[in-house]
């Protein structure tokens, strides 16, 4: 598995390329609620994935979940970005564990050809979800949580427990949760686009 | 309670002059209480009955409310009309109030001749803890008289229906106008007077202040631009302030450093018992919990007698907590600024000041907690945690002598209030431009707004921002008939809610487990505490269980011990009144005169200061220079508060790395700031005059200090006054949870992708102006270009550099050696000065 300070994780043996909470439209949600929020982060957002895929040559695109952020936020111009955006990415297989937020969101676009499942995707020796939950099945790799951690100041972080492993909410308009690392985990911050192993010894207290 | 005014044997010297005293039912009752006006309660009373406005400003409890009250009844009783009225007159007042906890005994205090005279009046509160019924019915029939905060005020102002409820209103008044005065608070109210004003042209306001520095501003800020003729009239009421400092019995080992003074505690015991009830301020919340607690543990027969009153304190305990004062059955509350306001508490015999005074009129305000009586004396017990706060205290003896206060200064037009402002006009029905520029410009604090920011503040409420292709789809405000107007009503109850939110960080309710709310404190402080730590609050020992939705839940932790909550506001700085003060007293102890029981207590330490350095004149600038184990260390001693000296340490430590590359670390307080960790450099008098130079401040501050940290963090309170961030509110659908960002987001996203967004640009000024006091910061540099450099070589720390360098050291060591290591280089520097003086 190779990480990225872009908050994606690729996978070389299935060329897959795995991606946790966009959150698309949420800066366009916020707009419609009378909140301004500027409009180049889809943009912005889009670009970094076209860098991943470029740099990674990926065949097949895992969305962890939260790929929408609520309905008020499909609006037109963001819908016709990403429709523009998948066209360009026709060759590409993508798979969608709907989140908490894409519950509420209404349905992806059909002619989008997304694979998209409410519950887990099993591709052994790992277990896709949108959460984070203890599986018999596989280690667990999922999103939803946000992870970062406060090392100066609050910076996101992929976070690797025993059972289960959480990437960094990938959508640039997105917020963050503090954890609380054991200190067998394994912690990578992210920070102006470089990323470093956080040494444990900096959560013993 | 005892009216909150004076009594009979006042002479006053115009008391029946050219009044229609006898007739007057009012002036009747006034006498029949026994009280005699005070000439400048006439002066008022006359200059209202004149229509005009004007700000009165006297020390607590001589009856500044009735000052205005009894003329705004006189004038209703004068007209012929209401002679028979049996009917509750329509609007006539509004009486703003910056704390809530205020506005109830007003209203008694205004009640009072209502119902001694049967008059029909109808006197009201409107809070944000007013019954929603309750509000709804007042915004159908207002009463009289309404007594509100500054943000009901502002919600009142969005509803359409309120401009043609107010038709008969015809006076204002402004409570407490020091306090709202320099704040955003301050500002909104401005705004919503203005407006009120544009409505109503007749419109008299009236201010009642504290004594400040610069009342004429504060009458210009009060009554807007376009006011002629307002009248200042002062309270000539003489109140002698006496200041008493207590001592320990050993002077000679009186403690170099240290910040809660509770060596003392058993002096302070002794005079909590002589007196029947005591005040005890404390500067911080945090000291507030730690005098609470030890009191407690020193005198358990007292646990039901003392009670602990700060502003995080649950509203209804704190309330508890003032109806014992007023009944006179506690000996002490321990309290902080919380108790600093208005209503009085005539039981309270006795003020008691732990730590430094940090400002003149503060300290005044605290000593006329007590002695309400006409010709009482206020006095005010002073705890000194370490010597040089004796210093302080004889200064701000001095200074009170010399009636030397602080300013109060307006803020300069902040764009998120007027930005929250037009909304508001938009969703009170709409606005037209022009007039609502010409409106807000009546603001003082907006009378110099340019065409630029007029627009930017346009375009963010209707566009989102300037740059219109950044924000698609956008609505708040739109255009409909040539008039500005909020369309959607889920925005307008979402607007309608963050109104209130001017006020204070973000708020986290303690709530114990299943059980009662105990009170709120910032989340920035709970964030430091993990769940299982224990923390004291509002005088209960409490352990974290979890945070979840802006509540803290805890439950009662059974050991003692535990962190005490260090709040925001420890870090009131030294005024600069203050300090011009504490530097005449050194004056007179480089001079060798050492007058007063403090500077004589005082005195074996600054000779210390002396013998090992010197004692800064105002004439020099000190820079000390220690060689120690952990480095060599430079102190520089400009006195000019703590804030000041932040920005100056950045830019000094920053000045200093671009000639010579290396790490250093800085500490202030209100004396001084430290460089420690410096390599041995020796700098000459020419490089510090240099390093020390007031030219390109503002360019070298942006480049050192990490404005972003800062901006980011002064971002919280834009973001949330320009309707950001909304806080939500309990029980809030999906929806609204979904528009929840914090602040932070707010100002990188902006940061990113529209860096021109003035929003940004104020969080920036803010963070110079008010976090770093960039014109103080101008000015000290100014004078210290025109001193003489004392630079000073000494063998080891001295009295004005210990506190610095502990400082250091607690910031970099672990907190449980920290503590150890101070205690024991106090010990070794005391040693070191006892064997001299024994030699």
């Amino acid at each position: 598995m190779e990480l990225f300070a872009e908050k994606a994780i690729f996978w070389p043996r299935k060329k897959t390329l795995l991606v946790a909470d966009p959150h698309f439209g949420k800066a366009s949600a916020f707009r419609h609620a009378g909140i301004p929020v500027p409009e180049d982060v889809t943009a912005e957002d889009l670009k970094r994935l076209d860098a991943l895929l470029a740099a990674t040559r990926a065949r097949r695109m895992i969305f962890l979940g939260d790929f929408f952020h609520a309905k008020t936020g499909k609006s037109i111009a963001t819908v016709e970005s990403l429709n523009q955006w998948i066209a360009n990415h026709r060759d590409l297989e993508f798979h969608l564990i709907r989140g908490n937020h894409d519950i509420h969101s209404g349905a992806v676009p059909e002619d989008w050809r997304f694979h998209i499942t409410d519950n887990t995707l099993c591709d052994p020796p790992f277990v896709f979800s949108h959460a984070p939950f203890f599986s018999g099945e596989g280690y667990v790799v999922a999103g939803h949580i946000h992870p970062a951690v406060r090392c100066g100041m609050r910076l996101p972080c992929f976070h690797f427990g025993a059972h289960c492993a959480v990437l960094p909410a990938f959508g640039g308009f997105t917020g963050t949760h503090v954890i609380k690392p054991e200190p067998t985990d394994r912690v990578f911050v992210l920070n102006e686009g470089e990323i470093a192993e956080l040494p444990m010894l900096t959560f013993r207290s | 309670m005892r009216p909150k005014t004076i009594h009979a044997n006042i002479r006053s010297k115009q008391a029946s002059s050219s009044h229609r005293a006898a007739k007057d039912p009012l002036q009747q009752w006034f006498k029949a209480r026994g009280w005699k006006p005070f000439p400048y309660q006439l002066e008022t009373w006359k200059a209202f009955g004149e229509n005009k406005s004007g700000l009165i400003h006297a020390p607590t409890g001589v009856g500044k409310t009735y000052s205005v009250w009894i003329p705004a009844l006189q004038r209703w009783l004068a007209q012929p009309e209401t002679l028979d009225s049996k009917a509750a007159p329509p609007i006539q007042v509004i009486w703003i109030t910056p704390l809530r906890a205020l506005a109830n005994d007003t209203v008694n205090a205004m009640l009072r001749p209502v119902r001694d005279l049967e008059l029909p009046w109808t006197v009201e509160l409107r809070t944000g803890d007013t019954a929603s019924a309750m509000r709804a019915r007042q915004r159908k029939l207002f009463p009289s008289a309404l007594v509100t905060t500054p943000e009901s005020l502002s919600l009142l102002l969005s509803y359409p229906e309120t401009r043609a409820k107010l038709q008969s209103l015809r006076t204002v008044v402004v409570d407490e106008w020091h306090e709202l005065l320099g704040s955003k608070r301050g500002v909104q109210t401005e705004l919503c007077l203005a407006h009120l004003r544009a409505w109503l042209p007749q419109l008299q306001t009236w201010g009642l202040s504290a004594t400040l520095g610069n009342l004429d501003q504060a009458l210009n800020v009060l009554v807007g631009t376009h006011h002629e003729n307002a009248v200042l009239i002062s309270a000539d009421v003489k109140k002698e302030t006496v200041v008493e400092t207590l001592l320990p019995k050993n002077v000679a080992h009186f403690p170099w450093a240290g910040h809660v003074g509770l060596k003392l505690l058993p002096e302070v015991i002794q005079k909590l018992e002589e007196a029947r009830t005591t005040l005890l301020f404390t500067n911080t919340r945090s000291q507030t919990e730690i005098w609470f607690r030890a009191l407690q543990e020193a005198r358990p027969d007292w646990s039901h007698d003392i009670a602990l009153h700060h502003g995080s304190v649950n509203r209804e305990l704190r309330e508890e907590v003032e109806i014992r004062l007023r009944a006179g059955n506690i000996r002490c509350v321990v309290c902080t600024s919380s108790l600093d306001l208005g209503v009085d508490f005539p039981p309270v015999a006795q003020v008691i000041q732990v730590g430094a005074p940090k400002g003149v009129a503060r300290m005044l305000q605290r000593a006329g907690r007590s002695g309400h009586r006409r010709g009482a004396v206020s006095r005010i017990v002073c705890v000194p945690a370490h010597a040089l706060e004796l210093v302080e205290f004889a200064a701000v003896r001095d200074a009170i002598g010399r009636h030397q206060l602080e300013n109060r200064e307006p803020l300069d037009r902040p764009l998120d209030v007027l930005a929250q402002h037009l909304v508001t006009l938009g969703v009170a029905g709409g606005f037209d431009a022009n007039e609502a520029r010409k409106e807000v410009q009546n603001a003082y604090s907006y009378r110099h707004i340019t065409d630029e920011e007029w627009q930017w503040c346009m375009d963010f409420v209707t566009r989102g921002g300037q740059a219109l292709q950044a924000y698609p789809h956008f609505k708040r405000v739109i255009k409909r008939d040539g008039l500005f107007v909020v369309e959607a009503p889920d925005l307008a109850r979402i607007h309608r809610m963050s109104i209130g939110t001017i006020t204070s960080d973000s708020s986290v309710l303690i709530r114990v487990l299943k059980g009662r709310t105990l009170g709120s404190t910032e989340e920035s402080f709970i964030a430091r505490i993990r769940p299982g730590q224990r923390f004291n609050f509002a005088g209960h020992k409490l352990e974290l269980v979890r945070v979840r939705d802006m509540v803290a839940y805890v439950r009662r932790a059974k050991k003692t011990g535990g962190a005490i909550p260090q709040w925001m506001g420890g870090k009131m700085p030294l005024s600069s009144q203050l300090a011009d003060a504490v530097r005449g007293k050194l004056l007179e102890a480089a001079n060798n005169i050492f007058r007063g029981r403090e500077m004589k207590a005082a005195r074996p330490v600054l000779e210390i200061q002396g013998r090992w350095s010197r004692i800064p004149t105002p004439r020099q600038l000190l820079i000390e220079r220690t060689a120690m184990r952990d480095g060599t260390h430079h102190f520089i001693f400009p006195f000019a508060g703590r804030l000041v000296h932040e920005g100056l340490a950045a830019l000094v430590a920053h000045r200093i790395a671009q000639t010579s590359p290396s790490t250093l670390s800085v500490t202030v307080n209100d004396y001084g700031f430290g460089l420690l960790g410096i390599a041995p450099i020796l700098f000459l008098r020419d490089e510090w005059k240099k390093i020390l130079s007031p030219d390109n401040l503002v360019k070298d501050l942006i480049e050192c200090i990490n404005s972003t940290e800062l901006a980011k963090r002064q971002f919280r309170e834009i973001a949330r006054v320009a309707g950001l961030v909304f806080q939500g509110y309990p029980g809030q659908p999906k929806t609204v949870r979904q528009l929840q960002a914090s602040s932070g987001l707010f100002y990188d996203v902006f940061a990113r992708y529209d860096p021109q967004n003035l929003l940004l640009h104020q969080a920036r000024r803010e963070v110079l102006e008010r976090q770093l006091e960039v014109k103080r910061m101008q000015k000290v540099l100014e004078q210290i270009a025109g001193l003489e450099l004392e630079l000073v070589e000494t063998e080891r720390l001295t009295p004005l550099s210990f506190p610095l360098w502990a400082a250091f050291v607690q910031a970099s060591v672990s907190t449980e050696k920290w503590i150890d290591r101070i205690v024991r280089m106090a010990e070794q520097l005391e040693a070191a000065a006892q064997k001299e003086v024994c030699a």
